[in-house]
């Protein structure tokens, strides 16, 4: 058998598992509510993208003399209280979640990934105390422990990502760990060890990818949260600094106030939180589902 | 099984060390100075110095840490910055409502969600699992702020079935005892202000409760399913017991350990989403405290509270894990 | 009259893939106190057919759309759902495979056993506590008053499976049904609990079904031996009449592809060759054709009947006089039976008609069928193999140059 056998190993699983990408696509594609989900996640992405072009004004403005006017031919979702388009500022305002959202999530998998790594992949010591970081973030429940950290940094794009990223990590350094822990002392480690591959290698050819279903789940779960979380540091007063910027969950504070007057202001970024979070909870059920190699059949 | 209690509380406090290090560093890495933005324009070299001293901000930071530690020990949590008052005193009246709103959360998310979850579970596929399905996924995808603002607009703007905001209708006057409104409503024997504080926790625990029920009854479904499936449920069915017993002893003694804990995980939850319910409901707990004294720079409120927040947490979840060590045997025995 | 009757039963599951015809026929009868074995590999329709019997199909899937079964008189099928519970535990009791996830975990062991006898017994909980212990201690458990307090994780599993047996037998049912009891035990507890099981149903009379993969467990065991393939029974037959003169092709493929102690020496191992059949796609002929090699044209379009071995010989249904029955439209001779492969002069197995699949054909390589997928994986990863076995009779890599032009 030739030394380099073992190496075209992972040329062989990696044929075996892209058929697996493949089987998991086909499931998901038939799987109705997935696919509601990417509708939804599909406005939203849309919106995002195409603010400029499918807004009839622009996000500021607006007149005073205009304001609080219900939804119209002028203005779809009529204006806000200091007379700006809703609908304008709600597609600006996708702009904003999905910014915040993705470099969010991408950072919490990135950081509790790295944690949850070293922790798995070290052992021991390590993992004690990195595990018990790890504890230390959860035992301050979701919200309060991302208002903390905004309230610390002061208010800031960056910093409400940072303060969403560090609320959602836990949930990926336990997956990472968890994968890396049982794979460990898996045959195919062992086999792989034995014919001198460094750890680094098996880290990265072998025992990352194997994580990388429950991280793809994991994530776009968190997106949804994410999205949440950040509409409702917005809410509580802690979004975007510039007060002008078309954030939902700021939208929805000052629609707060003219509760009586104006109920439909509150309905749209509503809706519009409600719709996004339920596109990627959608998707993250159906990818959950036809990912997971046992229920192949 | 003591052991095991033992060894759940021993891994609790290093937790709460860390956290207590953290909020301390918390407020002395702050950009900017406290005292400073306390005082604002009134900031004058000879009063900062005074006001610092008196907060014993000059100190070197560890012998802070220490007086820090020194005054948890004593139960002394400081004093608010803005009104002089000890944290220890404001939070334990505010305490109750947030109580009160968060056991009212969790009784509609538990006693709606396992019953939905078990009805869902019992007809798998079909109509009733659907909308079952449904209703969950709406509970974990309407925050509660919109869930929150949508009933207050339809259920009392418009409807005016219930009050909008608020613990009692700030015409009763019911002197507080305990400053739990419905025992101090009961106390003063005032049945029509314990209607009143009845009806005005009905929206703010549905708002607060809607994402653990959904969570509640996914866990509950999942869980049922799963077990019902199992080999045991079998032989328990070719002993030819009754479905009533299959279903109590075997399928539910063992469905309920999963459930257990998610519901221990929700109590941290409901704690953040109290802070939340209470800003839109304009009720008077400890979270709309606690957001109040972030954005009045009140560090010392923010630190005790969060702090206290955590040990709920911990005990809580302390609570559970001994809860399901007790419910499932083989943990109880190894 | 026979205990237990099984009539032309049919059962199929519909799932989201297609309809599975689990179990396509079978009959057969059983007397008070006879053991009867079923054999036959995974997803045969032996567990299947059993569970029918009690009605114990996973529902909604599981349905049973043909036959009749009568117990003791009366016809299973008809009764409504508090009878035959009445009648599960008490007079037809049924054990399985894995003993660990037969018992419910957060239950003691005494909690499982009370609640079986009062299920059925008006008695006192004290009065089901004595006969739980005396239970236990017939199975040979001891300290059995302490140990009833135990969980099912504090038994091995040898333990847990007399348990089993034990709660099984609690209330003298007239039928055991024995689903591959050992399967999941250690080889020397295998035998101690089969050991246990004959004593217990002979000095009790109880009349039991055992069902196995593994020919050697029957053979010990049973008085009749029922061989089924895709759902259907292929050989029927007293146990010793089954071994002596094995008549069905698969059963004859059975003998042979396990290792025995009396065979010569030189003898080799003839695997079965190819795979068990789609159960959602039966063909119109006889379900063994595509691995058979003893099969004719007409096993490709027609499904033979199980008739008696030697024809127009009356059948007896149950008995040590019972018939040897066989499903099959050429069978071996005694000689081939004892070759396990055909041997008379001229003969090879009918070429499959188009459209459908032959499990013997050989590869173009010369690697027979069976290996082919086998030798697919490994080609994927190592390149192509030589067509030359080793002495293995294994394919080898090319002798001269690895892939890489390495050796």
């Amino acid at each position: 058998m030739s030394l380099t056998t073992a190496e075209r190993a992972p040329g062989a699983a990696a044929r075996a598992s892209r058929g697996l990408w493949r089987d998991a696509l086909r499931r998901l594609l038939r799987n109705g509510p997935a696919l509601a989900g990417l509708f939804f996640i599909s406005l939203f992405v849309a919106a995002a993208i195409l603010a400029p072009v499918l807004a009839p004004y622009g996000p500021l403005e607006g007149e005073l003399s205009g304001r609080l006017q219900p939804p119209s031919a002028a203005h779809l979702m009529g204006t806000d209280l200091q007379g700006r388009d809703e609908w304008t500022r709600i597609l600006y305002g996708a702009r904003v979640s999905l910014q915040v959202g993705v470099i969010s999530v991408l950072m919490a998998v990135l950081m509790g990934g790295l944690i949850g790594s070293a922790a798995g992949a070290l052992g021991g010591r390590v993992d004690n105390v990195l595990m018990r970081v790890v504890d230390v973030l959860l035992a301050v429940p979701g919200i309060l422990l991302a208002i903390g950290i905004v309230a610390w940094l002061d208010r800031g794009l960056p910093q409400i990502m940072l303060a969403v990223a560090v609320t959602n990590s836990p949930i990926f350094a336990r997956i990472l760990r968890g994968s890396l822990l049982a794979n460990r002392e898996m045959d195919y480690v062992i086999a792989a060890r034995s014919i001198g591959a460094s750890r680094l290698r098996i880290l990265t050819r072998h025992l990352l990818p194997n994580s990388l279903t429950a991280l793809i789940v994991a994530a776009t779960l968190a997106l949804a949260t994410a999205i949440i979380d950040v509409a409702g540091l917005g809410f509580l007063g802690l979004g975007p600094p510039d007060p002008r910027t078309p954030e939902w969950g700021t939208m929805l504070t000052d629609a707060t106030k003219f509760l009586r007057q104006a109920p439909y202001l509150i309905f749209f970024p509503g809706a519009a939180i409600v719709i996004s979070a339920i596109g990627f909870n959608l998707l993250g059920d159906g990818l959950r589902e036809s990912l997971d190699p046992r229920l192949k059949k | 099984m003591i052991k095991y209690i033992i060894r759940r509380l021993l891994s609790t406090i290093p937790v709460l060390f860390g956290l207590s290090i953290i909020l301390f560093a918390f407020i002395h890495l702050l950009p900017g100075d406290p005292v400073a933005a306390l005082l604002g324009q009134h900031a004058t070299p000879e009063l900062t110095v005074r006001i610092r001293e008196l907060l014993g901000l000059d100190q070197p930071l560890w012998q802070q840490y220490l007086g820090y530690l020194g005054q948890l020990s004593r139960g002394d949590l400081g004093k608010s910055i803005i009104n002089n008052r000890p944290v220890i005193d404001e939070f334990l009246i505010r305490f109750p409502g947030t109580i009160e709103l968060t056991i009212a959360a969790l009784i509609l998310a538990v006693g709606l969600g396992i019953p939905l979850g078990r009805y869902a579970a019992r007809h798998p596929q079909q109509l009733g699992d659907g909308v079952v399905t449904i209703i969950s996924l709406l509970g974990i995808s309407i925050p509660i702020f919109v869930l929150g603002l949508t009933l207050q607009y339809i259920l009392s703007v418009q409807l005016k079935l219930l009050p909008t905001s608020g613990r009692l209708d700030p015409r009763i006057d019911i002197p507080t005892v305990t400053n739990f409104m419905l025992v101090d409503t009961l106390l003063a024997g005032d049945t029509g202000a314990f209607v009143d504080a009845l009806r005005h926790l009905v929206l703010p625990a549905i708002a607060l409760g809607s994402i653990p029920l959904a969570i509640i009854t996914r866990i509950t479904r999942a869980s049922v399913l799963d077990v019902s499936n199992e080999d045991y449920v079998r032989t328990a069915r070719a002993k030819g017991l009754t479905e009533r017993r299959v279903d109590s002893r075997h399928i539910m003694r063992n469905a309920w350990l999963p459930v257990v804990t998610v519901i221990g995980l929700q109590v941290g939850g409901l704690l953040a989403g109290a802070v939340i319910t209470e800003t839109v409901f304009s009720w008077n707990g400890v979270g709309r405290w606690v957001v109040e004294a972030i954005q009045d720079h009140d560090y010392f409120v923010v630190q005790s509270s969060i702090l206290i927040f955590a040990l709920i947490f911990l005990v809580v979840n302390l609570v559970v894990d001994v809860g399901y060590a007790f419910l499932n045997p083989r943990i109880r025995y190894s | 009259m026979a205990l237990l009757s099984v009539e032309d039963l049919v059962v199929r599951f519909r799932t989201h893939e297609g309809t599975i015809h689990a179990v396509n026929g079978v009959s057969f009868e059983l007397e008070e106190g006879e053991r009867l074995g079923l054999v036959g590999e995974s997803g045969c329709g032996k567990s299947v057919t059993n569970l029918a019997i009690i009605r114990l199909l996973p529902k909604p899937a599981g349905r049973i759309e043909g036959g009749r079964v009568r117990f003791d008189g009366q016809d299973l099928m008809a009764l409504d759902e508090a009878d035959i519970r009445d009648l599960r535990g008490r007079e037809i009791a049924m054990i399985f495979q894995d003993p660990m996830t037969s018992l419910n975990p957060v239950l003691t062991i005494e909690e499982q056993m009370v609640e079986t006898i009062q299920a059925h017994r008006k008695v006192g909980r004290d009065e089901a506590r004595a006969r739980a212990i005396e239970l236990l201690e017939t199975v040979g458990i001891a300290q059995a008053a302490e140990r009833l307090r135990n969980f099912p994780h504090q038994f091995s599993g040898g333990m847990r499976q007399r348990v089993m047996i034990a709660m099984a037998l609690a209330l003298h049912p007239k039928l055991l049904i024995a689903d591959e009891p050992t399967t999941a035990l250690d080889v020397t507890i295998q035998a101690q609990v089969l050991e246990l099981l004959r004593e217990l149903t002979e000095s009790s009379g109880t009349a039991l079904i055992l069902i196995t993969h593994d020919l050697g467990v029957v053979a010990g065991m049973t008085q009749r031996i029922n061989v089924m393939y895709a759902g259907y029974v292929v050989e029927m037959a007293p146990t010793g009449e089954l071994f002596a003169h094995p008549s069905h092709p698969y059963t004859v493929g059975l003998l042979h592809s396990v290792p025995r102690v009396d065979e010569r020496e030189g003898e080799e191992l003839i695997p079965i060759e190819g795979r068990p059949p789609d159960m959602r796609q039966l063909p119109a002929g006889c379900a063994f054709a595509p691995r058979c090699a003893w099969r004719l044209e007409r096993c490709w379009v027609e499904n033979p009947p199980l008739r008696p071995l030697v024809e127009g010989t009356p059948i007896v249904t149950t008995g040590p006089q019972a018939s040897h029955l066989i499903a099959c439209h050429n069978p071996p001779t005694p000689d081939e039976a004892a070759s396990g492969r055909p041997t008379r002069p001229g003969f090879s197995p009918a070429p499959a008609p188009p459209g459908l699949i032959d499990e013997l054909s050989p590869r173009s390589n010369g690697v027979p069928g069976g290996l082919a997928d086998l030798v697919e994986a490994i080609e994927a990863i190592e390149g192509p193999l030589s067509a030359f076995p080793s002495a293995a009779g294994l394919p080898l890599p090319p002798a001269e140059e690895g892939p890489d032009g390495e050796r």
